[in-house]
């Protein structure tokens, strides 16, 4: 038993920047994992449009491993399908994990593109679904476990509903229509995390990974993306996280003035470094969750997270989404050894 | 005054480095008119221009909205160009590649790319585009018996489909080469699921896949 009490309790006191006695292993984007499907019989496809599906498919994985958080929706195609997009789910009978994409976009140039929100989003898409998986999780777990839901942030989502190349050049030669658009998508995150959270989730994550070093330029995501992240984060209900995969190397002071109460990184980022850069910041990070967790065995996984913990983050996370074909062993070798080495190294509270 | 090939070519490489589509276009339109060889203006021009854009890159300089503003001046004056160049078996790769983006995946930025610095070189290029059902990737490089097929995937989520395509195609055509590229591939993964060449990013991809199409030629001749 820790002093902070239950597993959702010292992820809430993590998130909220109060003094936890050891570091959380959890996430904030999606872990469902074909052993939770397997407990299930449900088929990948299925648990993106069913309600009492993706439930159970986001406990299985606290149930079966012990994982601190309980996280839906699965898919990057949520947002975009409740403004008009149209999602291809695969569910061809195939066995392959493939996870939703957009298949029809609303404008291939942005400048033709009327974008009009929704008068309310809990009757749109799949958001009623996302909505009652998450009180269906609430009832079941009442606050034993921390639930998080999450939102592409206003540049990925863009490029979800447009075509992404027009973005792209776009940001670069004419950033006020650009600035139009992340300020209206900025809006419906705003108004789709609110029912998130009133349906029972306790944290929400916000994903710009569309925007990391690897596509544009540091500078330009200090003037063109981070003043979109302060207009979400200043307007959502707190706790929050901005999650960003890829390279964060080089923005990791523009994440930290986000307003977002933890920052989450993946494999590619210096932890060590970040801590040192912003380190008035909750940092979360970072598992490979291919490398590691699924091409890693007990022995490596052990090794990797305490090198991991060596570098001083608040909470052990993946880096992005679990691959669902996490072998269950590794899932287990991971908790095992935060268990063993997650306590907080004796800093009297 | 008529402008020599050199500075049309310095022309063109500026145009591209610099997104100048105009310049492009200009320089472009002045070699044809001037009977300068098309094939020496892409590859001396507006190649070596995107060779420099590709360093900018590497260094972080440029990043993905630069990269393909350089790409469109190209493409400008690859239309002009190309119809003007005299095929030179000397000088020409004669090939053909099959390229797309494996189901799943709907980026295909740099799928593109890859694409250019074939068409670039000559390549006869099947462009199967984005989110490709993997059985599609055997089927067309049957149909058009190509040398080479490329693979591309942005997430990891999706790579994973990259074996199935290279063991189904190995299996009919042991000589196909297969390259495979995109963020989470390396080079030990490649290795791994026995791909043939790997490649970090657009030049390198060109680079591999001729050593690859050199390879077929000494095995077509022994």
């Amino acid at each position: 038993m820790t002093a902070n009490g239950n597993s959702r309790q010292v992820v809430l006191d993590l998130l909220n920047h109060r003094p936890v006695d050891r570091v959380p292993c959890f996430s904030g984007v999606g872990n469902v994992t074909t052993s939770g499907l397997k407990q299930y019989g449900y088929r990948f496809p299925e648990i993106h449009v069913d309600a009492e599906k993706m439930a159970n498919s986001a406990l299985a994985t606290y149930e079966q491993f012990g994982f601190e958080c309980v996280v839906a929706p699965f898919d990057m195609g949520v947002e975009a399908e409740a403004l008009g997009c149209q999602v291809n789910y695969y569910d061809d009978g195939s066995e392959r994990i493939l996870y939703p994409t957009i298949k029809g976009k609303l404008s291939e140039k942005i400048a033709d593109l009327k974008l009009t929100l929704p008068a309310d989003f809990s009757t749109v898409g799949r958001i009623p679904i996302v909505l009652e998986a998450i009180r269906r999780v609430r009832a079941k777990v009442g606050d034993q476990v921390a639930i998080g839901s999450w939102v592409l942030a206003p540049y990925t989502l863009a490029g979800q509903i447009v075509d992404l190349n027009d973005l792209l050049k776009n940001s670069y030669k004419k950033p006020a229509m650009i600035n139009d658009l992340l300020s209206k998508l900025a809006d419906a995150i705003i108004q789709i995390v609110t029912l998130y959270r009133q349906a029972g989730a306790d944290f929400i994550t916000v994903r710009e990974m569309g925007a990391t070093s690897d596509v544009i330029s540091p500078r330009m995501f200090g003037t063109l993306i981070l003043p979109h992240l302060q207009k979400v984060f200043a307007a959502l209900p707190r706790p929050t996280v901005l999650h960003i995969c890829g390279d964060t190397n080089q923005i990791m002071e523009h994440m930290a003035a986000s307003g977002a109460d933890a920052l989450s990184v993946d494999q590619k980022n210096d932890l060590a470094a970040s801590r040192t850069k912003v380190p008035q910041a909750l940092l979360f990070g970072n598992i490979d969750p291919y490398g590691l967790l699924v091409q890693g065995n007990p022995e490596t996984i052990d090794a990797g997270i305490r090198k991991i913990l060596a570098n001083g983050p608040d909470a052990v996370w993946p880096g992005c989404d679990i691959w669902p074909e996490v072998p269950p062993e590794n899932f287990r070798a991971l908790m095992t050894t935060m268990r063993q080495h997650g306590a907080k190294g004796g800093s009297p509270q | 005054m008529t402008a020599s090939p050199e500075e049309l070519k310095e022309q063109l490489q500026h145009g591209v480095l610099e997104f100048d589509e105009d310049a492009v276009v200009d320089a472009s339109e002045q070699a044809v008119e001037a009977g300068y060889d098309a094939y020496d203006m892409v590859m001396n021009g507006l190649a070596e221009g995107m060779n420099q854009v590709g360093a900018c890159f590497a260094q972080g300089t440029y990043f993905v909205p630069e990269v393909l503003m350089a790409a469109d001046a190209l493409y400008r004056g690859l239309d002009i160009l190309r119809p003007h160049i005299q095929f030179d078996p000397a000088k020409q790769v004669k090939g053909s590649v099959v390229i797309g983006t494996v189901e799943g995946d709907v980026h295909d930025i740099g799928k593109n790319l890859v694409k250019m610095m074939f068409e670039i070189a000559g390549f006869n290029v099947y462009d199967l585009g984005k989110d490709v059902p993997l059985d599609k990737f055997v089927d067309e490089q049957l149909r058009t018996d190509s040398d080479i097929v490329c693979l591309s995937a942005m997430m990891t989520t999706t790579m994973v489909g990259m074996p199935i395509v290279i063991n189904k195609i190995k299996a009919k055509n042991p000589n196909c080469k297969i390259m495979i590229g995109g963020a989470p591939v390396s080079a030990d993964i490649a290795d791994k699921w026995g791909a043939d060449g790997f490649a970090e990013d657009a030049p390198n991809a060109l680079q591999e896949a001729l050593n690859m199409i050199g390879t077929l030629k000494e095995l077509g001749a022994g």
